[in-house]
């Protein structure tokens, strides 16, 4: 797989949220803002990127029997700083986002992409893959954090965009928000992705259909 | 031989990553304890300024300890005593325990108050944080005269549009900080005396020494 490929991977074809459905608890957790949701992506992207990088180096070096519990400890290690360097210089970002931190480790994604790319692939490649898979995850943690924060509170990033005399969707603030929303989401890629088959399907066609237009 | 050369492979492994975590780790709380301390230190500084009346004194400095609670005394130039402060925390709120910082003056009269620590829902409970006008409805209020209840339950205080749970737990919270305050209040003045009567500077003693006429 060449690096764009990689990304175009990690990024979209197999996003974690939109077609893995991975993460849900920082996913559902979190995203009542599109700010709460791109700082917890940051935080995540940080972590998958020492977690990548460090398992990716050490790949050759760990007994494939303890490689699980190997990943967990480096993966541990990696939240727990990350955990730490907020509190000290993002204190108030950490009071709200501070309960779901430490559960990163949990976070199968980052697991998975240790046992499934990391230890299987090279260096640059690991981190182009955390870059990509994080930049994914983080993408849809500010969508769905943006409709919901959008349908609850008539605000984006905590700009009120209807005025006072919008009606809150509390539901919307709701953890049962969270899943329609991610719901309807879903369809909307799916959709794309739909189309952006067809078109790869069809080159054939719809390139002499525009030239026919064209002339 | 108890291992095999495989098994021994992997118990070191495990034990290099281990000790490995455990140093980086370690190395990262000694870089990050002291700015944390002081992002918490301003983070306290900030809310101190907001519920206490205008001081001079670092009240955070000046903390005293008064039946197991730490209290920030707020003194003005001269060491007379403007107000107290201390963190009274709700448990009884809709999702983990609500951290209010409650400051009063003398008398006994409420402030202002902040909550410094939440969990409450974003956009629903979270009014306790950015209602402005319904933390304003605190100011004046003393233990007594004063329905210490959300009006759903008859009390003086609005709860929010589909938040009821939240500013009752605070309602509560404040109320039992009042009550605190007036049943230790001498205990309190005395500490203030106590501390102000030590020789830290001769302007502030020797005020100190006034204080408690021109309290009562």
């Amino acid at each position: 797989m060449t690096k764009s490929e990689v990304f175009y991977d990690g990024f979209w074809h197999n996003n974690t949220i939109f077609a893995q459905l991975l993460g849900m608890c920082p996913l559902l957790g979190v995203t009542t803002s599109a700010e709460n949701g791109f700082w917890m992506g940051a935080a995540t992207m940080l972590v998958l990127l020492g977690s990548n990088l460090v398992v990716s180096l050490v790949r050759d070096l760990i007994p494939k029997n303890v490689r699980i519990p190997a990943y967990i400890t480096i993966i541990a290690a990696f939240v727990t700083v990350v955990g730490m360097a907020m509190n000290a210089w993002m204190h108030e970002m950490y009071l709200i986002l501070g309960l779901f931190i430490p559960l990163i480790v949990v976070n199968c994604a980052i697991l998975g992409r240790a046992e499934a790319f990391a230890s299987k692939n090279s260096v640059s490649d690991s981190v182009v893959d955390a870059l990509a898979v994080s930049a994914g995850f983080t993408f849809a943690l500010v969508v769905l954090g943006g409709v919901r924060e959008l349908l609850g509170q008539g605000e984006l990033f905590g700009f009120a965009l209807f005025g006072d005399s919008y009606p809150d969707v509390l539901m919307f603030i709701l953890p049962p928000g969270a899943f329609i929303a991610l719901g309807f989401i879903l369809a909307g890629v799916n959709l794309i992705n739909r189309k952006l088959k067809q078109r790869a399907e069809t080159p054939l066609a719809v390139t002499t259909t525009e030239t026919a237009e064209a002339k | 031989m108890m291992f095999d050369r495989d098994q021994a492979r992997m118990v070191l492994a495990i034990f290099v990553v281990a000790v490995l975590a455990a140093a980086i780790v370690g190395l990262t709380d000694i870089f990050t304890r002291g700015p944390i301390a002081q992002a918490q230190k301003e983070a306290l500084h900030k809310a101190l300024v907001l519920v206490l009346p205008k001081h001079a004194n670092d009240a955070q400095a000046d903390l005293l300890t008064v039946a197991e609670t730490t209290i920030y005394p707020g003194k003005d130039a001269l060491g007379n005593v403007r107000g107290f402060a201390w963190e009274v925390i709700a448990r009884d709120g809709y999702s983990g325990s609500i951290r209010i910082l409650v400051g009063v003056r003398p008398d006994g009269e409420i402030h202002a108050i902040r909550v410094t620590n939440h969990l409450e829902t974003p956009g629903l409970g979270d009014g306790i944080v950015k209602n402005h006008d319904w933390l304003q409805s605190f100011a004046g209020r003393m233990l007594e005269g004063t329905r210490w209840k959300v009006k759903k339950d008859g009390g003086d205080f609005d709860q929010f549009t589909g938040a009821t749970i939240t500013p009752r737990a605070v309602v509560k919270a404040v109320k039992g900080a009042l009550a605190f305050y007036n049943s230790h209040r001498q205990a309190i003045l005395n500490a203030v005396e106590e501390q102000n009567a030590k020789p830290r500077g001769a302007k502030v003693s020797e005020h100190g020494m006034k204080l408690e006429t021109k309290i009562d």
